[in-house]
């Protein structure tokens, strides 16, 4: 037991101490080399302007993570339901699987533009954007998950009478856990990136708004505080799952 | 005692039950082909009830094959097998099988692992809980009901496969190869095992192997196969007192059987 919270304690303990080494590295180097807070602020103005105008940026932040965690949720949905038709249906697999995955040459982010002339500048550009780039992981990870059954498991279900449906449920999902899962830390990462990017094109709320707006204004600090934020966002959500998940963190972060 | 070393029969013959037992498994004319190539020529045999047949033949002679036909896998090009008198056109409840490799599902402790057969035949969970922790017992990996499968070696883990096999209680129970992966002493060992939990659930076993030793030691009648397109070439009746220790291996009527085996095998290669 004391050995458990000893290893949490761990887990947490390490990125924390390395996070407060960088910042106080930032600090020190900014203001021993004379850098303007126009060209890159010290930490300490970020969380100055953090604590300042946090109504401001607690406004703007729930549109984002909002927007991002439906758009998330739902490519979760999606992906797994394409994934299951990419595995039983073989129309869909030899017909639309190969265009889904050379559909992803074309970057999406490029499309932002587009749905902003086909739905305005609310909140659904967002919401389609962050969709459409966290799908795409999402589907090839479940895919792949419920396809990567030992042929020999197969044959072993179907001696003992196994119906298709009870191989699913009993073989293909537990095995594509692992997958989903790689798929869903992808996923919510993309995610955000959609929504932000979104915003950057077009739109009068969220993070990405706000940063396009302190950037016009030359005003850094809060700028450099929501990139701290959209971190933030991205820190909690892949922490929330799990140990891959925070391993997953420090490779992002 | 008789003669252990049957003389060889006449090809008609081949393949008969022995008399004292009725077939629970009979083959007629099975053919196979995958395409145009023949895997299986020409095959009939029958098993009775209770028998330990061992299928013996080189690699690749289509034993396998034959043994996915019999648990109703493949349908078979031509003839049929009838399993107490009725046609096999698909998996069967009366059947248990054994894998070359274990097969077992890696999420899942022992205990679910020996009881997914349960599961999938939507048979009453407690009671054959109480079965698969007996099952166990007998083979001896009781107090790993709770592990993972990747925290047992390569022997404990095909004992696993056992129990699953005989957890629903089938009548007929079909190896292919199962001890092939195993390391020679650990083979040798699951032998002795094998015959040891064979005597206590006297099932029905067609075992596919390709090792002349294991095939004697273990069986009560050997099947020789030939190289592909497979038939029938030879057939053995081993006739040596139960339980047979491993040390029956060096005794010479034991290494008579395995000549004559060898030899039948090394016959059909000249062809």
């Amino acid at each position: 037991m004391r050995n458990n919270i000893g290893k949490y304690a761990a887990t947490i303990g390490w990125p924390v101490l390395v996070t407060t080494l960088i910042l106080l590295a930032w600090e020190i180097s900014v203001r021993m080399l004379g850098i303007r807070s126009i060209i890159l602020p010290p930490p300490s103005a970020v969380l100055e302007t953090m604590a300042h105008r946090h109504d401001l940026l607690l406004t703007h932040l729930w549109p984002s993570l909002y927007l991002t965690v439906l758009g998330f949720l739902l490519s979760v949905i999606g992906g797994i339901f394409v994934a299951v038709l990419i595995t039983y249906s073989a129309i869909v697999r030899k017909g639309f699987y190969p265009v889904i995955v050379v559909s992803q040459v074309i970057p999406k982010i490029s499309i932002a533009p587009l749905f902003i002339v086909w739905f305005g500048t609310g909140t659904m550009p967002s919401l389609l954007l962050a969709f459409l780039v966290a799908f795409f992981p999402m589907t090839i990870n479940a895919a792949m998950g419920f396809e990567s059954i030992d042929e020999d498991i197969h044959r072993m279900a179907r001696t003992f009478m196994g119906s298709r449906w009870q191989i699913f449920w009993k073989i293909r999902m537990p095995n594509a856990m692992p997958y989903i899962f790689g798929g869903m830390k992808i996923s919510i990462t993309l995610a955000i990136i959609g929504v932000i990017v979104s915003e950057f094109v077009a739109s009068q709320e969220g993070i990405g708004y706000l940063i396009k707006l302190a950037g016009g204004l030359l005003d850094t600090p809060p700028l450099w505080d929501h990139r701290g934020r959209g971190k933030l966002g991205g820190l909690l959500a892949a922490t929330t799952r799990g140990r891959r998940g925070r391993r997953r963190m420090m490779r992002c972060s | 005692m008789r003669s252990a070393v049957a003389s060889s029969a006449p090809a008609r013959a081949l393949g008969r039950a022995r008399d004292d037992g009725a077939a629970i498994v009979s083959i007629a004319a099975l053919k196979k082909t995958f395409g145009d190539l023949e895997a299986i020529r020409h095959l009939s045999f029958d098993v009775g009830d209770g028998e330990f047949l061992s299928v013996l033949g080189p690699s690749g002679c289509g034993k396998s094959t034959l043994l996915m036909m019999v648990a109703g896998l493949i349908d078979p090009t031509a003839g049929e097998i009838r399993i107490q008198g009725a046609k096999v056109t698909g998996p069967r409840r009366e059947i248990g099988v054994v894998f070359q490799s274990p097969v077992l599902l890696p999420w899942r402790t022992v205990l679910q692992n020996v009881l997914f057969p349960i599961e999938l035949l939507k048979l009453p969970r407690p009671h054959y809980r109480r079965r698969a922790m007996e099952l166990l017992r007998m083979a001896k990996i009781d107090e790993f009901a709770g592990v993972l499968p990747r925290q047992l070696s390569g022997g404990m883990r095909q004992r696993v496969a056992i129990c699953r096999a005989l957890v629903h209680d089938p009548n007929i129970l079909l190896m292919d190869e199962p001890f092939s992966a195993l390391d020679a002493i650990t083979r040798d060992e699951m032998a002795v095992e094998l015959q040891r939990i064979w005597q206590v659930n006297r099932k029905t076993v067609i075992f596919v192997t390709h090792s002349i030793r294991e095939a004697a030691f273990l069986s009560d009648r050997v099947v020789v196969m030939g190289r592909r397109p497979a038939t029938i070439i030879d057939e053995l009746a081993i006739e040596l007192p139960r339980p047979r220790p491993i040390a029956v291996t060096e005794d010479e009527t034991f290494n008579r059987l395995v000549r004559h085996l060898r030899k039948a095998i090394e016959a059909s290669h000249a062809e």
